[in-house]
């Protein structure tokens, strides 16, 4: 009986697997490129001041403001302080940012961007279009020149950011949104726990069907391009993804049978750029921003 | 043995092929196009308004005011529809309206700078924002339908739903363009003197 021989398919598949793998080791050893614009950052916290404009209290009493509003209403305020926005426009690279991030919760989408640069001396509210009925253009712009400017001007950042989160937050509080659940202001806790699982369950039974298919070598090369495909498009960071799957792919090859591998180390390491940070901040994943806002230049 | 595995990669050509891609990003395409359509009569709509403002003011350069109107009623008068975007003239004039229309608003308010009752003009002032909203909804609006007919085109390009498309006759769908590049290309001169 003629049996179709998988053989020259197989060593097809292994060099082209591990060419993959090659490519995804000279990305992780590669230095980070030179952008024309700038990268998107990290969405870790409620507040992210790249500028050291702010004091960890003053950055303190505007988290803790913040993390009311969520809890209150469920809307996502963000507040990012760069040095400057070029080569773009603040209302570009704010667009790009928040578009990014997603901040506002998944099915509702009401999410705040305030976003201020330093050195070029301007701000921006960027509002989702959820939330467009709630904050329209000319009330943001109204908050940014009665509330936010004047201090600016005198340096009080703190204070002018706390008045424009105290204005949005009013405004924002008279609108009907849907009542934030429970989940929501736990955190990232209940997620952890069932991807660990997950991983703790589905790595080595995975790898074990993988390994009797194509082979040792073979096996461990597509577990670890499997579960790099799955880190990336989980958390959507390429060196970690790519980090994730050559551990995967090791542990394979080992063939670790039993119970917690320790070489695995922390789940975090699937998260990439949707961690939680020290609030526990997650972006919820349905802010839509349209372009509605205003900016403002002190 | 054999057999299963051309009936398995017989399945996977097929789906392969991209019929029900084209249909999704087709629509991707249509809600990317119509929201485009209503940010640019959202500023549209703004117009009046404007102009009634600048009406008000008393020695407000004519010729200005005439081109924004002008161009604003030659902007709402050309019918659009989901099928302009199949028509790259259709769009290429569409695109040379709204074009126009922005260039006499953006003119305008810059006239508009040397009149210092109308600078303090609240009402202005507040115009003024929801222009600068608006500009920025068109453009966010026009990126994302520049995405949405991306996919849709390399699908059409790619192999094997090529075929497809030409079993089908699917067009290419037609994007935005600069207009005029080499105009865009020169700096815009600024002359205080010409009043």
């Amino acid at each position: 009986m003629h049996r179709l021989s998988l053989a020259p398919v197989a060593n097809l598949l292994h060099r082209f697997a591990r060419a993959v793998l090659l490519a995804c080791a000279a990305l992780v050893v590669q230095a980070l490129p030179a952008q024309e614009l700038l990268p998107v950052p990290l969405l870790d916290a409620r507040v992210i001041d790249q500028t050291g404009s702010l004091n960890s209290a003053q950055r303190a009493a505007l988290h803790a403001r913040l993390v009311a509003l969520e809890q209150q209403k469920g809307t996502q305020l963000v507040i990012l302080m760069v040095r400057s926005t070029r080569p773009e426009d603040i209302a570009s690279y704010a667009n790009r940012v928040a578009n990014s991030w997603k901040i506002g919760r998944r099915d509702v989408g009401d999410g705040v961007l305030l976003i201020v640069a330093t050195d070029d001396r301007s701000l921006r509210i960027e509002v989702a279009k959820t939330l467009e009925g709630a904050v329209p253009d000319l009330a943001a712009k109204r908050i940014i020149d009665g509330a936010i400017t004047p201090r600016f001007k005198v340096g009080d950042f703190a204070g002018g950011l706390e008045a424009g989160v105290d204005q949005l937050a009013a405004r924002i509080a008279g609108e009907t949104l849907p009542e934030p659940t429970r989940a929501q202001s736990r955190g990232a806790e209940p997620d952890w726990g069932g991807l660990l699982v997950l991983v703790l369950f589905a790595l080595p039974v995975g790898a074990a069907i993988v390994r009797s298919i194509f082979g040792r070598k073979l096996g461990a090369l597509l577990t670890g391009g499997g579960v790099a495909l799955l880190g990336f498009v989980v958390g959507a960071h390429l060196l970690l993804a790519c980090v994730a799957g050559l551990a995967a792919a090791l542990f394979a090859l080992l063939g670790g049978s039993s119970g917690l591998p320790h070489g695995w180390g922390r789940p975090g390491g699937f998260g990439g750029g949707w961690r939680s940070g020290g609030g526990g901040f997650r972006s919820g994943g349905g802010g839509d921003f349209g372009g509605g806002g205003a900016s403002g230049k002190w | 043995m054999t057999r299963w595995l051309f009936i398995i990669i017989a399945a996977l050509t097929l789906s392969a092929c991209g019929y029900n891609d084209f249909q999704r990003l087709d629509e991707q395409s249509r809600a990317a196009w119509s929201e485009v359509l209503n940010q640019y009569q959202r500023r549209a709509d703004l117009v009046p308004n404007i102009v009634a403002t600048v009406k008000g003011e008393a020695a407000f350069e004519q010729e200005t005011l005439a081109k924004v109107v002008e161009a604003r009623s030659r902007a709402t008068s050309m019918q659009v529809t989901p099928e302009t975007l199949n028509n790259p003239e259709a769009l290429k004039r569409f695109q040379a309206v709204q074009g126009e229309l922005g260039s006499a608003l953006s003119r305008l308010m810059v006239v508009a700078e040397r009149y210092p009752t109308l600078k303090a003009n609240q009402g202005f002032a507040d115009l003024r924002v929801q222009l600068e909203g608006t500009e920025n909804r068109i453009t966010v609006a026009r990126n994302r339908y520049i995405k949405a007919i991306q996919e849709y085109n390399v699908l059409f390009r790619s192999f094997p739903s090529n075929l497809t498309a030409m079993v089908f006759q699917y067009p290419p769908k037609a994007g935005f363009s600069v207009a005029n590049e080499v105009q865009i290309a020169t700096p815009p001169t600024v002359d205080f003197n010409k009043k």
